[in-house]
């Protein structure tokens, strides 16, 4: 059964997962690329650090794409042909998740290669290359993407709705807050919500921080 | 008469205006039951109840001897179910769905699969997508048949296909039936098809089921009956009136069930005199019954 999902799987994926995976294994090569047109040590740090957003959003778009592969199948036939098989809802659920956890590695891999090959690059004296770091800290982001979105995506269309409705209420409220309230004492929702998700421990701190491939 | 299907008191409901109410179904194991409704009479919604992929909100469901939903993967995997629209994915190919479905049927029959393949002319590299109408309905025949079931579940399966096509999913549907004496469930608006292979028949209209008997007795018993000097109450008659309508003068029209000539000396017995007995054919019957039971609920 596991393999019959994972093919099918593939079949909803293999070209989003291609593109990720050359992505991933370019964008390491495309930082020292910039890094290596800076004058000194200090500029090439700053060229890595301005491709380390980049780690973080490949990550998200990578566990996006996967989650929304995952689940396409099945929306597209409103779920009847997968309630229809003799298989628990729950393993089934499990099934597709594994699948997609599977497509996950391509560019997981890519990445640590590109990684690797900048590693073994010259770099300026006093730098150090952290490809394996870098790498986990990607699968670790992209694996928590693929769950949020995953979890989402299985969802129907209306409590997907919602939890966007949700977050388009914050942002908005915020919005109205700072319009209308007197500029000394504006409460910070927005900001409350990012610290909750993004600082630690927060759900999605790992996506937080210095993504750095070579640092001091 | 064991049981391949049973419900009591079945309850669901889907927004204000639909619901299936007070459901009481029972299909005999190695039966071809018809499941007659108009459009919109609950049919689709009932067979998934009884599948599982709908959650009712009362009564009991139960499946080839096993309760529902909390049996649905074991009743599932003994099940053939072709939905009222196609439901595998269509990026598949022909072969590719038969190899996705394949994996899921401990009991698969693959020279069975290959050989309706082959009857229904079904290409094994064409997209489920670029199929006709009738080749998603022979494709989903196929990989309801060739998993073996012991209860098929069809829900319209021949809506708007051409007659060949009808008769060759038919026909197909009866040849398994005599061969592995499973049980059918099989929904139409369509009644002259049903006539042809039910041996028991449903008649479900507004969520309820008005009416549930074998086909004989559907055909053989429902009758128009031209009556005079009718009696204002029938409740000791021996058929049930399903409805009486005033013709000219003293005559009334009185649609029956359960009707059988040694019955005529009952209206002699209240001083009415029988003037004609109508037959009617299954659809006529049929839309009759929905026609009385519609006024008896006004």
């Amino acid at each position: 059964m596991f393999r019959a999902i994972v093919w099918m799987q593939w079949k909803s994926t293999r070209a989003l997962s291609l593109l990720t995976t050359i992505i991933a294994f370019a964008l390491p090569l495309a930082s020292l690329q910039l890094g290596r047109s800076a004058a000194s040590a200090s500029g090439f740090v700053a060229a890595m650090q301005a491709f380390g957003a980049a780690y973080a959003l490949l990550a998200a778009l990578v566990g996006l794409l996967v989650a929304l592969g995952a689940w396409r199948p099945d929306h597209s036939g409103r779920h009847v042909y997968a309630l229809s098989l003799p298989v628990p809802r729950s393993r089934y659920a499990m099934f597709r998740f594994g699948a997609g956890l599977l497509f996950l590695v391509p560019t997981i891999a890519a990445l640590l290669v590109g990684a690797l090959l900048v590693s073994v690059s010259p770099i300026p004296e006093g730098l150090h290359a952290f490809p394996v770091a870098l790498t986990l800290r990607f699968a670790l982001a992209s694996l928590v993407a693929y769950a949020i979105f995953f979890a989402i995506a299985s969802s129907t269309n209306r409590t997907a709705g919602l939890i966007i409705a949700i977050f388009a209420g914050i942002i908005f409220s915020q919005y109205l807050l700072a319009v209308f309230a007197d500029g000394e004492r504006t409460v910070d929702v927005l900001g409350a919500v990012l610290d909750f998700v993004f600082v630690r421990p927060g759900i999605l701190s790992v996506f937080a921080g210095r993504w750095m491939l070579i640092d001091a | 008469m064991t049981l391949a299907i049973e419900t009591k008191d079945l309850r669901y409901r889907a927004g204000r205006s639909f619901e299936v109410s007070q459901l009481d179904m029972h299909v005999p194991r190695k039966s071809v039951y018809g499941f007659l409704g108009p459009n919109g009479s609950g049919k689709t919604t009932t067979m998934r109840l009884l599948l599982g992929l709908l959650r009712a909100h009362g009564g009991r469901i139960t499946v080839l001897g096993e309760e529902m939903p909390e049996s649905h993967t074991s009743v599932l995997v003994k099940t053939g179910y072709v939905p009222e629209r196609p439901h595998v994915y269509p990026s598949l190919t022909v072969s590719e769905a038969i190899a996705f479905h394949r994996a899921f049927y401990p009991t698969w029959d693959q020279q069975w699969a290959d050989d309706l393949q082959r009857q229904f002319t079904l290409e094994a590299d064409r997209r489920i997508s670029t199929l006709s109408k009738g080749e998603s309905g022979k494709l989903l025949m196929l990989l309801a048949l060739a998993q073996r079931p012991e209860l098929l579940v069809l829900d319209e399966p021949t809506d708007g296909l051409d007659p060949v096509v009808r008769r060759d999913i038919l026909a197909a549907v009866l040849e398994y039936v005599t061969d592995c004496e499973a049980t059918v469930l099989i929904s139409s608006h369509l009644v002259h098809e049903l006539e042809r292979i039910c041996d028991w028949v449903g008649v479900m209209d507004k969520g309820r089921l008005v009416a549930e008997m074998p086909m004989q007795d559907f055909k053989s018993g429902m009758k128009r009956l031209r009556v005079s000097d009718a009696p204002v109450a029938v409740a000791s008659a021996p058929f049930t009136v399903l409805s009486r309508e005033r013709g000219n003068g003293t005559v009334e029209h009185w649609l029956v069930r359960g009707w059988a000539p040694p019955m005529q000396g009952y209206f002699e017995s209240v001083g009415a005199s029988l003037r004609e007995v109508v037959d009617l054919d299954l659809e006529e019957g049929f839309v009759e019954m929905l026609r009385a039971s519609r006024e008896r609920e006004s």
